[in-house]
């Protein structure tokens, strides 16, 4: 369905978008259609959700020209699209338990509440509700990977998948997210459509780091997203100093990494810098982080100095892996 | 340096040059101005320095060591430095950091940069000599 709809659509995240509704239609109405017209229909619904965005898009912006023209002919390729995109959906049901399916179902077909579900299965309306939105975070995952037509190559990939697809924040700590999407190549990429949806979230910045450049870039995006805490102006040039220490120390000994600077609001209010890479790993900690031995040895006198300036720092190193540093700043109240 | 808008510019006053940092530059360009700088002391024989940061919202480590570098390299060309505009905020940071100008004179701004100089500087030159060195 990806592919039709972004055959019709230029821009990626709402292509994206639109698969996802288009799923959650077809599933809606797998109970209404016969078996065999699942597939039609999952088609149908992907055009008509397609068509629908234009006609919205056109009432608000009648001046500017269509980059896309809906009527065009048919393309040849479309029937064997449509056959993936059949496969794709079918697999992802298939991929889900007896008991994920039915409760999905029951649900977003037959619409039975999270209430009555809970009363048949014999558990509370909120586990109900939390066991949906595992299914449909599931569903997304074995969906793009059908689609790709990749099995992911590690044990670790689908619980990293899964955590990104349900947005889950302390999954995504707990399985070590951010390092595998710097290690694996076939989840960076399904990353984006997992992430792209409903979830850009405006409490978190992400910046790649490779080269001197991004050091100004991640210190201005800690600084840009700081602001919005209404942190003092002192707290703000600390914070995006230690930024712009760490930064630097991927680029000098890793070569590559991100650094993520998210907003916290419990257990209290603050920010946390998190940078990582894929570098050969810090040998002694323990020495890095003394004043002075770092001169000598070229590392700057860049983490002693964050460690200094940040309230919490945290450090973890495995040579040939590369290095996380977790730092974060508390607001002061008041 | 690069094309666009300005990301330090060094101008000569007199036997001195002013150097203005515009904007946050990352370590290349820093290196560049460094050298630039250093270029213009020798080929202007300039003998005081002022380098304004008054534009820099963060000097870190990087920042602060090359800005001690030009220094020492600008003593050794026979000019007097001093950093001029380090920012409250700033300055609470590079302390935090551990970082300092070091032996770098710094004013608060370019008038007592200028006062400094003068007060060191010996302007008065005869056919290409100081009479009075800086002391
Ligand atoms: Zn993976």
């Amino acid at each position: 369905m990806r592919r039709i709809v972004s055959a019709r659509v230029a821009d990626r995240t709402t292509a994206d978008d639109l698969v996802q509704e288009t799923l959650v239609r077809v599933l809606a109405a797998t109970a209404r259609v016969e078996p065999g017209m699942l597939e039609p229909y999952a088609i149908v619904t992907a055009r008509n959700v397609v068509a629908s965005m234009w006609q919205e898009r056109d009432r608000h912006r009648r001046n500017q020209h269509r980059v896309v023209d809906l009527r065009a002919p048919e393309d040849p390729g479309t029937d064997l699209l449509a056959r993936e995109e059949r496969t794709a959906i079918a697999r992802a049901l298939e991929r889900l338990s007896e008991r994920e399916r039915q409760t999905l179902l029951a649900h977003e077909v037959s619409g039975q509440d999270t209430r009555s579900l809970a009363a048949e299965l014999g558990t509370t309306a909120g586990a109900v509700a939390a066991q949906l939105n595992r299914t449909r975070a599931r569903l997304r995952v074995e969906y793009l990977l059908a689609l790709e037509r990749t099995e992911p190559p590690t044990d670790r990939c689908r619980p990293v998948l899964l955590a990104l697809s349900s947005g889950d924040r302390r999954r995504q700590r707990e399985v070590d997210a951010g390092r595998h999407l710097l290690e694996c190549d076939p989840c960076a990429r399904l990353s984006e459509p997992l992430m792209g949806r409903g979830q850009q979230r405006d409490d978190l910045t992400r910046i790649p780091i490779h080269r001197d450049g991004d050091i100004v870039a991640a210190r201005q995006g800690a600084r840009d997203l700081a602001t919005r805490l209404r942190f003092s102006r002192t707290d703000l040039t600390v914070i995006s100093t230690a930024v712009s220490e760490v930064a630097r120390n991927i680029v000098r000994f890793a070569g590559a990494g991100e650094i993520v600077v998210e907003l916290l609001e419990a257990p209290r209010r603050g920010i946390r810098v998190t940078a990582r890479d894929t570098g050969p790993g810090i040998p002694d900690l323990e020495q890095a982080l003394t004043d002075g031995y770092s001169t000598y040895h070229g590392l700057g006198l860049g983490l002693p100095g964050a460690r200094r300036l940040m309230d919490e720092f945290a450090i973890v190193s495995e040579a040939g892996r590369g290095t996380t540093v977790t730092m974060t700043k508390w607001r002061q109240e008041g | 340096m690069t094309t666009g808008p300005a990301l330090v510019s060094i101008l000569r006053q007199g036997s001195y040059l002013i150097a203005s940092i515009h904007t946050a530059l990352d370590d290349s360009q820093m290196i560049r101005f460094q050298h630039d700088l250093i270029e213009q002391i020798g080929r202007h024989r300039s003998r005081g320095v002022i380098i304004d940061v008054a534009a820099l919202d963060v000097v870190d480590s990087f920042g602060s060591r090359t800005l001690r570098n030009i220094a020492e390299m600008a003593r050794l060309r026979g000019a007097l430095t001093v950093i001029v505009g380090i920012q409250p905020d700033v300055a609470f940071a590079m302390v935090a950091l551990g970082m300092g100008t070091g032996s770098v004179y710094t004013a608060l701004d370019l008038e007592e940069g200028l006062a400094y100089l003068d007060s060191r500087v010996s302007k008065k030159v005869l056919g290409g000599t100081v009479i009075d060195p800086p002391q």
